[in-house]
């Protein structure tokens, strides 16, 4: 098997950076004709041009747009990536499957977004909910999706106690230990995470990031 | 066209272009990118108040543009809500530009501002954004309502009800909706004006709740307000639209309230800009409100007293001033508490920045919501002493003065002093500053009137002529 040719990693890497898809689809796929290895192309290009995307992002030298242009090239490509390595037998493999919602009342989910991008962006499978998602909603996702980590994110003080009502609905059905729970937020803190009991708390989206890691290396 | 425009809303939410939330997004980050490009906005930092007349009506174009292209996406229905140009230009010309707010002796009168006027801007005060316990909303309002340079009250976020946790659609959302519409009366009441206007409850997030907290007697009354949000950014929905129809219907002052956020789907500032100028229209066509909230934020600091959030304020301001009649409100929005020196700064900043742009006064929201119960109602009085001190001011010296305070406190954004809780800068019995917290207010206003800004003569010229 070929190393990824060193003008397409850089193009590939540019590509992405810009949020060019139509780019990051083509080098793709002619790194794959010169016999690259997915999961090379996706750890030795992918996660580290979408990291360094996401602390750009973090420092405020780009914005949301370009921030969600990366995350959509980057999702366009780590499809095809996924289907070359079904068809040739490999197992595709994700950091953990995260579970992510607004917690139910709650409308605001630009910041739940970020997190959803950002995550995927890190090779975690990510089920987005939405807003306004009941208890019993990710409950149901949960199970069905085989999560490790659930993210609720609330941003009125109003609507926080669904963060723990929805942890107190996996305690009532004897769920609570298969999974862990992290929360964010506007309005929420770590001593409201302490407080309902909640396994993290990430005060913004890249933090998330490395919370959803530890969590899942321990 | 019609006065009420519901049935043509209703009739173009249904029928109007299909489009998902995330392309409605994508679709709006994409055509913002052009329209600055198109129009040539620039932010430059160390401008924060710019003079430039050509680029704020560029500025109100491209908003134009930006909202007749994409329209507004009503979540409900996932349509996009279209309104031609020669539309938005007639409901713009026929917005009000002067209102009366509040009742009898305590009503104050809203004006369209000029860029650079002499018309007083009025001050919209109360713990708006900041989170209070149930312990200390009613003394912190009261120490808003009491304030004599604040004209009209607004309402903090309280999430109990006598120790419950309240739940949206829940009875218990009703009786703390209506707790807190008696506590802003009872707090306007003990100020000795029970006609000022309180600009909403802010505890429902329900459509019911809203209209629980309506109740001539002991409540929110005609001559108040509500807000009516817009979700970010340019999205409204029917439970939105339902409760801005209630309100046309019944009398009351609509306030529609935009929340842009700097970094987020508009890009940078100039793009921010472009969507909040978008979302201004969008609550003259939509809601026909009386009058605009916008409470923009930076996405990390969650303020608007940075560089790129007092641009924002200025040159929106300006372009809505040059532009349409109507009366523009800025939030003021800081990191810092209550008992903090920056926090007298940042507010001093935020309406140096914005009263010779054409804005009206709120404030303060104090440490980006994080705290619980960090605001009173001194920093409001400064905000009103230091908007009157720059009635007539040029633009250039605003941005002279702005940079100066700027300095005070802009290096402490990453670790914000988030001051104190209420009850350790107020007198929980007097509703008075402590001496801690005066002595700060007391430094820092002298420092401002050092700048040249005539703190006690703006104030008089206003209420005395």
């Amino acid at each position: 098997m070929a190393n990824i040719n060193d003008e397409i990693r850089n193009g590939l890497r540019e590509a992405l950076i810009n949020g060019d898809s139509d780019t990051s689809v083509n080098l793709t796929h002619q790194a794959l004709e010169q016999g690259a290895l997915p999961l090379d192309l996706i750890q030795q290009v992918i996660v580290p041009t979408l990291t360094k995307v996401g602390q750009d992002f973090q420092d405020f030298v780009i914005f949301l747009p370009e921030l969600m242009a990366s995350g959509d090239a980057a999702k366009k490509i780590t499809c095809i990536l996924e289907e070359v390595m079904v068809s040739s037998g490999q197992s595709v493999s994700s950091l953990g499957t995260v579970v992510i919602g607004a917690v139910e009342n709650d409308i605001h989910d630009i910041g739940k977004n970020i997190v959803s991008t950002l995550l995927r962006s890190h090779g975690f499978k990510v089920i987005d909910l939405g807003r306004d998602v009941t208890p019993s909603a990710f409950l149901d996702a949960a199970q069905k999706e085989k999560a490790d980590i659930i993210a609720m994110s609330s941003l009125m003080t109003t609507t926080r106690p669904s963060t723990r009502s929805t942890i107190n609905l996996f305690r009532e059905v004897n769920l609570r230990d298969q999974y862990k729970f992290i929360v964010g937020g506007g309005c929420i803190t770590q001593e409201w995470a302490s407080e309902i009991g909640a396994d993290g708390y990430a005060l913004d989206a890249a933090s998330a990031v490395e919370l959803c890691k530890s969590i899942l290396a321990k | 066209m019609q006065s009420n425009l519901m049935p043509t809303v209703v009739k173009r939410s249904e029928n109007g272009p299909f489009m998902k939330e995330p392309d409605f997004e994508r679709a709006l980050s994409k055509r913002t990118a052009e329209l600055i490009k198109q129009y040539g906005l620039k932010f430059n930092p160390q401008t924060p108040v710019p003079s430039d007349d050509d680029m704020a009506d560029r500025l109100y174009q491209a908003g134009v543009d930006l909202f007749v292209e994409l329209g507004v996406l009503n979540q409900t229905t996932e349509r996009r809500i279209l309104f031609g140009r020669d539309e938005v230009e007639e409901l713009v010309a026929k917005a009000r530009n002067k209102l009366v707010l509040g009742v009898g002796k305590d009503a104050v009168i809203m004006r369209h501002r000029e860029v650079e006027g002499e018309t007083a801007a009025v001050v919209l005060s109360g713990p708006t954004g900041t989170p209070c316990s149930e312990k200390y909303h009613p003394l912190i309002l009261l120490s808003c309502a009491q304030e004599p340079l604040v004209d009209m009250l607004g309402a903090g976020s309280v999430s109990t009800y006598m120790g419950n946790q309240i739940i949206p659609g829940t009875p218990l959302e009703i009786l703390g909706a209506r707790r807190d519409a008696v506590v802003a009366r009872d707090a306007v009441r003990k100020a000795g004006r029970p006609g000022m206007h309180i600009s909403d409850v802010a505890v429902p997030l329900t459509c019911q709740g809203k209209m629980a907290a309506v109740d001539p007697e002991y409540g929110l009354r005609t001559s108040d307000a509500f807000l009516v949000s817009q979700m970010v950014e340019m999205k409204t929905s029917y439970d939105q639209l339902s409760r801005a129809t209630y309100l046309q219907g019944i009398g009351m002052h609509i306030v529609d309230l935009m929340t842009p956020l700097i970094g987020g789907l508009g890009g940078g500032a100039e793009g921010t800009a472009v969507v909040t100028i978008a979302c201004h229209i969008l609550g003259v066509v939509l809601y026909n409100a009386s009058y605009h909230m916008m409470s923009h934020t930076h996405m990390r600091w969650v303020n608007n007293t940075d560089r790129m959030g007092l641009w924002m304020q200025s040159i929106v301001g300006q372009a809505l001033s040059r532009n349409t009649p109507i009366p523009a409100l800025n939030d003021i929005y800081c990191v810092s508490g209550a008992g903090a020196e920056e926090l007298l700064w940042e507010v001093a900043a935020g309406a140096v920045a914005g009263t010779p742009s054409g804005m009206n006064m709120q404030g303060a929201g104090c440490t980006g919501g994080f705290k619980t119960d960090h605001t009173t109602g001194l920093e409001a009085r400064f905000i009103a002493e230091v908007s009157h001190a720059c009635l007539g001011m040029t633009r250039q010296h605003s941005n002279e003065l702005v940079l100066e305070l700027l300095s005070h406190y802009e290096k402490t954004f990453n670790e914000p002093n988030r001051g104190m809780p209420f009850n350790e800068v107020y007198d929980e019995n007097t509703v008075e500053p402590k001496e801690i917290w005066l002595e700060k207010y007391q430094k820092v206003r002298q420092a401002v009137i050092k700048m040249g800004l005539d703190l006690d003569g703006g104030w008089r010229k206003v209420k005395h002529g």
